[in-house]
C-alpha cells in the first residue's frame, strides 16, 4: 500500500492525468480551432491566426491552470503538514486573501506598470505576512478553532482592505473587479502573466518540496522532529517562503481560487498512506489536475460571461470543508 | 426629527417643482450623458451641478465646460441643498437617488440609453425641448447629420469590425456604436457573435473572427485595471502591428452628442486606410480552416 | 558512550527549573529519573536533547557538545521519546516506526526498523493504522520508533505512563534490554516500584536540583523520598530486588499539595 513502487505509480498516474487535462484545456475554447494546423504553424514559427490563438490565449491559460493548481495543492499539503491540521488551506487561513491584497495594491496603484515584477512581489509580500502571522498565532501544532479564527480574521481584514484599495484606485473599473481577486479566474491571461508568475511559483515549489522529509518527521510533533535532526526554523522558513512565493505569484495573476489546497490533500492523503512528505508532490499534481478540470468546466458551462474559477472550486470545496469540520469536531484534530 | 427635516425639505422643494414646464434655471445632472447635453445646450449660469465624471477629460467630451460648474457624486444629499428645478438622471444609474428625489417632490427627467443613431438624435431633441432650448438641439442634430453626410461613401465590400471595450465588452446589435459602424459602412462582427448590446466577448472569439478593423475603446493613459489590461493582451498585438487597430476614446460615442460625428469621421478614415483585399494581419491562415 | 551533564541550569520564563545539575550516564546503564511533579525531570531531558537552551553549564556526548556533533549527526546520536507523544496522521505502524530511520537517510522499513518493531512487540500491528491502536499499543509503537534510530543514547519521558501492568513491565524490560545492548538509557518514571525494580541507578530530582543519585536502595530510602515526595513508603526486598510502595502522605496541611 505505501511501498515505493506504489508511490511511483501514483505519481506517474497523476502526472499523466495532468498532461491529459492540459491537452484538453488547449483543445477547449470559445471558437473552433484547427488544432493540427495551429500546432504545425506554431512549431514552424509561422504567424498564423490559429497559432496565435494557441500560443497567446490557450497556452497561457493551460500553463497557469496547471501551475496555479500545483501551487495551491502543494502549499495546502505543506501548511497542513507544518501545522498538523487538515484544514490549513491557503484560502481558508487567509494567505490567498492577503496575497490578493498585496497584488491589488501593486497593480491598481501603478507600481506594476513601472516595475513589472511588482505584481508577483506584491502577492508574495501579502502571502508572506499572512503566513508569518499564522505561524505566530499557531505556534506549536494549531488546533482547528485557532486556525479557523485566525483565517477568519485575516480574510476579513484582507478582504476589507482589498475593497478599500479598489475603491481608492484611480481606475473607474477597479471597484468592479473585486470579484476577480476574491474568486479567481484564468480567462484571457497572457504569456506575460506566465513569465511574471511562473519563476516565483517554481521557486516556491522547490522550497516546499525540500521540506518533505521534515514533514514526515513532524508527524511525531516538533520535539520529536527536532530530535530526529531537523531544524524547525529551517522547516518554517521553507514552508513560509515557499507558500508566499507560490501562492503570492498565483494569486497575483489568477486571483484567489479557494478550496483547492483543502480538497486535494484530503483526497490524496489515503493514496500516499497519509505520509505528509509524499503528500506534497502528489497534492501538487492533483491540484493541477483539479484546477485544469475546473477551468475546463467554466468554459463548458454555457454562462456568459464565464463563471469565475473560484465559484466552481467553492461549489466542490465548501461542502467538503463542512464535512471535515464535522468530523474533526467528533474526533478531535 | 428626521421626518421633520424631510418634510421641510419637501416643502422647500415643492415650490420650484410646482412651477411646472417653465424654462428651468437650476439644472442638476446626475448622469455623464446628461452632463454633456446640459452643458452644451444650456447657458452655464443655469447649470447648478453636473457629475464629477464630466470633469475627467478621459471620459468626458465637456471637461472644459464642466470645470466652471459645481460637481456632484450622485447623492441626494448633494442635490437637495441646490434646490434644483430640474434633475436629469440616467434610467439605469443612481436609482435610489432618483427615487428619493421624486419622493421629496423634485422633477426628475430620466434618460434612457439610445439604441441607434435615430434614438440618439431623438434624445438630443427631447432634452433640448425640456431645457427650453429646442433650436439649439435642432442645430446640434443638424450638425451631426451634416458631418455624417460629408463622410466618403461606403464601399460595397463592407469590411468587418469589432469594438473592444475594457473587460472584453463589445458593442453589439442595438447599440449606438453598432449604428455608427453601419453608417460608415463597417460590418459589426459583434452583432453576429454577441446577442445583446453590452455583450462580453472572449478574446479568443475576437481573434478567431479575424475582423478587418479592431476598434479599441481605451484611453492611452488610463490608470491600471484588469478591464483595461485586456486591451493590451499580446494576442491583439498582430492587429496593432498591421495597423488594423483603431483607438477610439469611448467618450466620443458613449453618449448622444457631437462626439458621434467625430467617431464616424475617425472610423471612416480607418476604413479608407485598409484598401479592399489588403493582406490580413496574419499570414498562413486560410479562411476555410477557421469556420 | 558517556553522556556528561555538568553544572546544567535551565530557565523557563525567568524561573530556574533545573539548577546546577551534574550527572553522568554511561552506555549499558538504565538511569531512572524520578521526582515529584514540577521537579524539572522533563526540563532536564529536553535540555539533554538540545530542545531547550542551557542557561549555564554544558552537556557532552563522549566529550563533544551537540553543536560540535552537528544537527544531523546528533539525530543519530540520540533518540528521544516525548511524553504523551502524538501521531498526527493515521499512518500505518510500519511507516511510523520507519520515521526513526530518517536521521540515517530515508524513512524506510529496513532491518533496523524491523528489529525495533520486533523488540517492542508491534510487528503484528505493522499494517494497522495508528488511529485504530489502543493507548498501550500506541505507546509501544512510539517506543519502537525511538528504538529504530538505534542511537547510543535513548531518552524516554514517562514511557510507561499510560500502560497497564503487563505492558509497563514489557516496556521496562525493553528499556533495560536496550541498555544491556550498549545504549545509555534515561527514563523519567513516576512508578517508584518499577524504577526500583528495573533501573541500575536512580536520580531523584526535587525543585530543579539533584536531591539524590545512586542505586535504587540508596535513593529510595525513607529519608530522601520523604523529603522530595512528602510521602512515607513501605519498602522491602524480594530476591535482592527492592520494591517501594508509597503508603501515606506526610505534611497533610501543606497548601501547595499537587494533584497526581
Amino acid at each position: 500500500m505505501t511501498g515505493m513502487r506504489h508511490h511511483r505509480l501514483l505519481i506517474s498516474g497523476l502526472g499523466l492525468l495532468v498532461a491529459l487535462l492540459f491537452a484538453v484545456s488547449l483543445l477547449i475554447g470559445y471558437a473552433p480551432l484547427d488544432f493540427g494546423a495551429a500546432l504545425s504553424d506554431l512549431l514552424a514559427g509561422r504567424e498564423s491566426l490559429p497559432a496565435l490563438v494557441l500560443a497567446e490565449l490557450r497556452l497561457p491559460r493551460a500553463v497557469l491552470g496547471a501551475a496555479v493548481g500545483f501551487s495551491l495543492g502543494v502549499t495546502g499539503a505543506a501548511l497542513q503538514g507544518l501545522m498538523r491540521n487538515p484544514i490549513a488551506d491557503p484560502g481558508i487561513v487567509g494567505v490567498s486573501g492577503a496575497a490578493a491584497l498585496g497584488a491589488v495594491v501593486a497593480f491598481y496603484f501603478g507600481f506594476s506598470a513601472t516595475f513589472a515584477l511588482a505584481l508577483p512581489l506584491g502577492g508574495l509580500i501579502g502571502a508572506g505576512v499572512a503566513t508569518v502571522f499564522l505561524l505566530m498565532v499557531a505556534r506549536s501544532g494549531a488546533d482547528t478553532a485557532t486556525l479557523i479564527l485566525a483565517g477568519v480574521a485575516i480574510n476579513a481584514l484582507a478582504g476589507a482592505l482589498t475593497a478599500l484599495a479598489l475603491n481608492l484606485a484611480p481606475s473607474p473599473y477597479a471597484a468592479l473587479e473585486v470579484v476577480f481577486w476574491l474568486m479567481g479566474s484564468l480567462a484571457d491571461r497572457s504569456l506575460v502573466h506566465v513569465a511574471l508568475a511562473l519563476p516565483f511559483m517554481v521557486l516556491g515549489w522547490g522550497l516546499v518540496l525540500a521540506s518533505a522529509r521534515a514533514m514526515d518527521a513532524l508527524t511525531l510533533g516538533e520535539d520529536a522532529a527536532q530530535s530526529l535532526g531537523f531544524s524547525m526554523q529551517r522547516v518554517r522558513l521553507l514552508v513560509v517562503g515557499g507558500t508566499a512565493a507560490a501562492v503570492g505569484a498565483s494569486v497575483a495573476v489568477a486571483g484567489a481560487i479557494g478550496f483547492v489546497g483543502l480538497v486535494v490533500p484530503h483526497l490524496v492523503r489515503p493514496l500516499v498512506g497519509h505520509r505528509p512528505g509524499r503528500l506534497l508532490l502528489a497534492s501538487g499534481l492533483a491540484g493541477a489536475a483539479l484546477t485544469l478540470g475546473a477551468d475546463i468546466a467554466v468554459r463548458l458551462i454555457p454562462t456568459r460571461p464565464e463563471l469565475k474559477l473560484g465559484v466552481v472550486t467553492a461549489i466542490i470545496g465548501a461542502p467538503f470543508f463542512l464535512a471535515m469540520l464535522r468530523r474533526l469536531k467528533v474526533e478531535g484534530p | 426629527m428626521m421626518r421633520a427635516v424631510l418634510l421641510l425639505l419637501a416643502l422647500l422643494a415643492a415650490a420650484p417643482a410646482a412651477a411646472g414646464e417653465a424654462k428651468p434655471a437650476r439644472i442638476v445632472s446626475l448622469n455623464l450623458c446628461a452632463d454633456e447635453l446640459v452643458l452644451r445646450l444650456a447657458d452655464p449660469g443655469r447649470v447648478a451641478s453636473v457629475t464629477y465624471l464630466a470633469r475627467d477629460p478621459r471620459g468626458s467630451t465637456v471637461a472644459d465646460l464642466a470645470a466652471q460648474v459645481p460637481v456632484n457624486r450622485g447623492l441626494a444629499e448633494e442635490v437637495v441643498p441646490l434646490a434644483p428645478d430640474l434633475v436629469i438622471a440616467g434610467a439605469f444609474t443612481t436609482r435610489a437617488t432618483t427615487a428619493m428625489l421624486r419622493r421629496l417632490g423634485f422633477e426628475v427627467m430620466e434618460l434612457g440609453v439610445p439604441t441607434s443613431l435615430e434614438e440618439a438624435y431623438a434624445q438630443i431633441r427631447q432634452v433640448a425641448a425640456r431645457l427650453g432650448e429646442a433650436e439649439r438641439g435642432e442645430a446640434m442634430v443638424a450638425r451631426i447629420k451634416a458631418a455624417m453626410a460629408a463622410l466618403p461613401p461606403a464601399p460595397a465590400d463592407h469590411p468587418t469590425a469589432v469594438v473592444l471595450r475594457p473587460n472584453g465588452f463589445t458593442a453589439g446589435r442595438g447599440s449606438v456604436p453598432d449604428s455608427v459602424l453601419a453608417r460608415v459602412g463597417l460590418d459589426n462582427l459583434a452583432a453576429r457573435l454577441s446577442t445583446d448590446r453590452m455583450g462580453q466577448l472572449a478574446l479568443e472569439e475576437i481573434v478567431i473572427a479575424k475582423p478587418d478593423l479592431l476598434v479599441v475603446n481605451s484611453a492611452p493613459d488610463a490608470p491600471p485595471s484588469l478591464a483595461d489590461e485586456l486591451l493590451h493582451h499580446p494576442a491583439l498585438a498582430p492587429f496593432a502591428k498591421a495597423a488594423r487597430t483603431v483607438p477610439l476614446p469611448i467618450r466620443l460615442w458613449a453618449c448622444a452628442g457631437p462626439g458621434l460625428a467625430e467617431a464616424a469621421r475617425r472610423l471612416a478614415a480607418a476604413r479608407e486606410r485598409i484598401a479592399p483585399g489588403a493582406p490580413s494581419p496574419l499570414v498562413g491562415a486560410p479562411a476555410g480552416l477557421l469556420q | 558512550m558517556i553522556v556528561a551533564a555538568s553544572g546544567v541550569e535551565v530557565r523557563r520564563g525567568g524561573a530556574r527549573v533545573v539548577r546546577d545539575l551534574s550527572l553522568d550516564v554511561r552506555g549499558g546503564e538504565l538511569l531512572g529519573l524520578i521526582g515529584p511533579n514540577g521537579a524539572g525531570k522533563t526540563s532536564l531531558l529536553r535540555a539533554l536533547c538540545g530542545l531547550d537552551p542551557l542557561a549555564a553549564g554544558h552537556i557532552a556526548f563522549d566529550g563533544r557538545t551537540p553543536a560540535e556533533i552537528g544537527r544531523a549527526a546528533f539525530g543519530r546520536t540520540l533518540a528521544y521519546l516525548p511524553q504523551n507523544g502524538r501521531i498526527h496522521w493515521p499512518m500505518t505502524v510500519a511507516d511510523v516506526v520507519a520515521l526513526g530511520r530518517l536521521p540515517h537517510g530515508a524513512a524506510v522499513l529496513d532491518d533496523a526498523a524491523r528489529r525495533a518493531m520486533a523488540a517492542a512487540d508491534v510487528t503484528p500491528l505493522a499494517h494497522r493504522t495508528t488511529g485504530t491502536l489502543s493507548g498501550g499499543e500506541r505507546a509501544r509503537v512510539l517506543l519502537a520508533r525511538a528504538l529504530a534510530v538505534e542511537a547510543p543514547v535513548l531518552l524516554a519521558d514517562e514511557p510507561v505512563a499510560a500502560l497497564d501492568p503487563y505492558h509497563a513491565l514489557q516496556v521496562m524490560e525493553l528499556l533495560r534490554a536496550t541498555a544491556r545492548a550498549g545504549a545509555a538509557v534515561v527514563a523519567v518514571l513516576h512508578d517508584l516500584t518499577l524504577a526500583a525494580r528495573f533501573c541500575d541507578r536512580l536520580a531523584l530530582m526535587d525543585r530543579g536540583a539533584l536531591a539524590a543519585l545512586g542505586t535504587p536502595v540508596e535513593v529510595l530510602a525513607p529519608a530522601p523520598v520523604a523529603a522530595a515526595y512528602r510521602v512515607a513508603v513501605e519498602s522491602g526486598t524480594r530476591d535482592g530486588v527492592p520494591f517501594v510502595i508509597p503508603w501515606s502522605r506526610l505534611d497533610r496541611t501543606d497548601r501547595t499539595e499537587q494533584s497526581p
